[in-house]
Parts: structure tokens; sequence; C-alpha cells
């Protein structure tokens, strides 16, 4: 079966991806933001996933209003770099994981989540601007994608409790996978922002570090709360937050965040957060002992561990 | 009207996108999202007038494409996600374009931002 390591929360701003292809790393304006997602970039090299499956949202670039889906699942064995209207993103494409993503779509289907297929079309910055912060696209992607689609631009959108249901879903789904594998759940969108009219360049860093905390520590609240409501506290495109609630479902109770990083330069807060599941199988009486002790001391230190 | 939105109404500034504001703006949208198409862009910056013709666009919706009034798309019912091809078409970046929605100037708006240089 697949084996789920974990879960990324992060945002997605296509300047993520831009300061990465203009080599920002060491520009002050820009190194918060690298520096943020390093802990994630030495989780991953380290535990080293087959797969990463990403809840995110397309930006009218793969889809168009003629047909908008809710809930569509990529099902390619490669995934071109969308054109978003300046040219592609010179970036490798992404590999896909057909077999599994094939096997979620009959178990999800199964599990009355009748989610809509979708292949051979290309991904925009929802998936990839974030990525190139934690997976080195050179000289190719370490691993493979499942990218799982959420509209969050034309209301009505999917509501909160139902993007959580779809993560305990896609769960049920990698769990009853044959094939060893393992998996990493990918979450983007937001933090705080709003894209349109005079309230535009809305931000609200209360409501971001109070959603960083619970949706670690108590998602369930999370779920109850209506668009409305994330829009009210984070602006229009803060509703995006529904597809950490997807990533946070397919994570068990258990999962622990390990790391956060938070930047706001300018009209979208920047937030990459890392959970990690315990070991799946139970270890030995002294491994746990020692997984005991560890978990007293401070959650950074137990990540360096 | 949809519950999830109910108190979005009061959100000063604020258009929401849904079913009826995606179809009354449908044309305008689909011209838009037609410039992620290399060809498409080779029209529009070649003959504007002809592009706007072959997209079959009002006299209104020309004027505001032609003259990027950022602040009456989005009243009108364009996408920010297309109007984000528009952008990078002409050359503008998300900043300016949000100075725009809020009838600003770009130097006023960075002026209200943690990181100006951050672009």
């Amino acid at each position: 079966m697949a084996r789920i390591l974990g879960g990324i929360g992060t945002s997605h701003v296509p300047t993520i991806g831009g300061a990465y292809d203009r080599g920002k790393q060491s520009d002050p304006d820009w190194a918060p933001l690298f520096k943020g997602y390093e802990p994630v970039k030495a989780w991953l090299a380290e535990r080293r996933p087959d797969v990463l499956v990403f809840f995110y949202n397309d930006h009218a670039s793969t889809f168009f209003f003629d047909h908008y889906p809710t809930f569509a699942l990529g099902v390619s064995r490669t995934y071109e770099i969308a054109d978003e209207g300046s040219g592609p993103r010179r970036i490798p494409p992404l590999e896909g994981h057909p077999e599994l993503a094939r096997h979620m779509a009959d178990s999800l289907v199964n599990d009355e989540f009748d989610i809509s297929i979708w292949q051979d079309l290309p991904i925009d910055h929802g998936v990839h601007s974030p990525l190139t912060m934690f997976w080195p696209p050179a000289p190719d992607w370490p691993g493979k994608i499942v990218p799982i689609e959420i509209n969050v631009l034309q209301h009505p959108l999917p509501t909160p409790l139902r993007c959580w249901k779809l993560g305990q879903a896609v769960r049920r789904a990698l769990l009853s996978y044959p094939e060893d594998l393992q998996v990493v759940i990918v979450g983007t969108g937001g933090l705080s922002h709003q894209m349109n009219g005079e309230r535009a360049g809305f931000n609200n860093e209360i409501w971001d570090r109070k959603f960083l905390d619970l949706i670690a520590r108590d998602p369930k609240k999370l779920t109850a709360m209506r668009h409305a409501d994330y829009m009210r506290l984070g602006g229009t495109e803060g509703a995006e937050e529904i597809m950490w609630l997807a990533m946070r479902g397919a994570l068990s109770p258990r999962a622990k965040k390990i790391h956060q990083s938070y930047y706001l330069p300018m009209t979208t807060a920047m937030a990459v957060a890392l959970f990690e599941e315990p070991a799946s199988h139970p270890a030995p009486k002294s491994a746990r002992l020692r997984r005991a002790k560890a978990s007293r001391r401070s959650p950074r230190a137990r990540a360096a561990a | 009207m949809n519950p999830q939105l109910k108190g979005t109404e009061k959100l000063e500034g604020t258009y929401v996108f849904d079913l009826a504001t995606s179809a009354r703006a449908l044309r305008l949208n689909r011209f838009l999202h037609g410039l992620t198409v290399a060809s498409n862009r080779a029209d529009f910056k070649g003959d504007l007038e002809a592009a706007f013709d072959k997209a079959n666009l009002s006299a209104e919706e020309r004027r505001m494409v032609r003259e990027l009034d950022w602040a009456a798309l989005i009243r009108y019912g364009a996408s920010f996600f297309c109007l984000e091809k528009l952008a990078r078409v002409r050359g503008v970046s998300n900043p300016e374009m949000v100075a725009g929605f809020r009838g600003e100037a770009l130097e006023d708006f960075l002026k209200t931002r943690r990181v100006p240089g951050a672009r």
C-alpha cells in the first residue's frame, strides 16, 4: 500500500516561482522566503517520497469557464508547463503517476466522490510556483505528481467541509493502492490576499497566524466556517485555504506540524507549513520510548533529529 | 443565494465572481483567456482592432481592454485570473493591477506594503 509520510501546506502566488526563476535567493527582499522553504526541501530530500499528491487550483489556464470543474483529477504520464500569457516557465514538464492516479479515480468514484478526470493538459503555477522551492527541478524532478484541481475561482465553490472529506477519500484511495509507494500530500493557496476591487491588497496577519494554528491543532473548526468567513477574514482569494483543508483531511489526526514560515512582502501572505506523520508501523518498545522523549522536545529539535 | 456567500455583500470594494458574473462577462473572459495562446498574442499585438472584431467585443469592452481600465474591468465581470493574462501581454505587474483596482498610483500602493521591492 502507499504510505503517507506527511503533508505540506503552501502559498502558490506566481511571484514565488518568479523569485526562483530570477535567482533571488540572496536578494534581501526575497531571502526570507527561500529560508522558510529550506526545512521543507531538506525533509523531502531525506524522506525521498515517490509521489506528491497536490490539491491545488487552476487559474483559468488549464480550464475555462465554459466548463470549470469543481474537483478534477489528473491522470497523465506527463504534464506540460502552462503558458499563462508570457510563455511557459523554463522548467521540465511534470511527471505524473498514471497507475496511481487511475487507482485513485476508481477508489474515489466507488467511494461516492464522482470526480472529473483530465489528461494531456498543461498545469499552471498553482502546482509549480511553490514546487521549485522544495523539489529541485534540475536535472529533472526527483519524483512524480498526481494533481487534483479544486475550483476556487467561480462560485459556488466546494464547501470547506467537502474539501476536508475529499482529503479523507484520497487518503482511503492511497492506503488501498496495492504497491508500496511513499507519498506526501500538498495543499496550495492562500494565505490572506484579495485580487479584485477597492479592497484589493487586503491582508490579515492575525487571521493567517490563527489559521496556521488551527490547521494543525483543530482543523475541524476550519471545516465549519463558510466561504464568506474566509473571504471576510482573509480576502476573497483567502478562500483558497480550503485546499489546505483537503491536504489536512488526507493526513491522520496524529500528524504533527514540524515547521512553518510566514512572509508578507507585497499583496499575498506567503506561508509554508510541514506536517509529519508518526511511523505507520508499530515500532519496538525501545523506539517508542525514544519517540516519547523526542516528543517532549521542541518541534524544531524533532525535525532535526 | 449561495448560503456560503451570505455576508459577502457587506464587504466593500469586493466583487464576487459567481455564475451570474461569469455568464455576463463570458465573451470578454474568453478573449482574455485566449491570450495564453502565442498566436493570439501575436494577433493582439499586431492588430488590436482586428483581434477585437474577431472576438466580437462591444465598444465598452474594447475601451476597457485598450486603456487597461483595471477597476472598470473588474466591475464589469472580468475574472482577475483572465486579466492576469492581459497584464502579462502588456507587461503590467500584479502590484500595478492591484493599485489600479484601488484607484491608486503604483508608488502610493507600494508605500502601504512591507517590502516594496519584492516585485
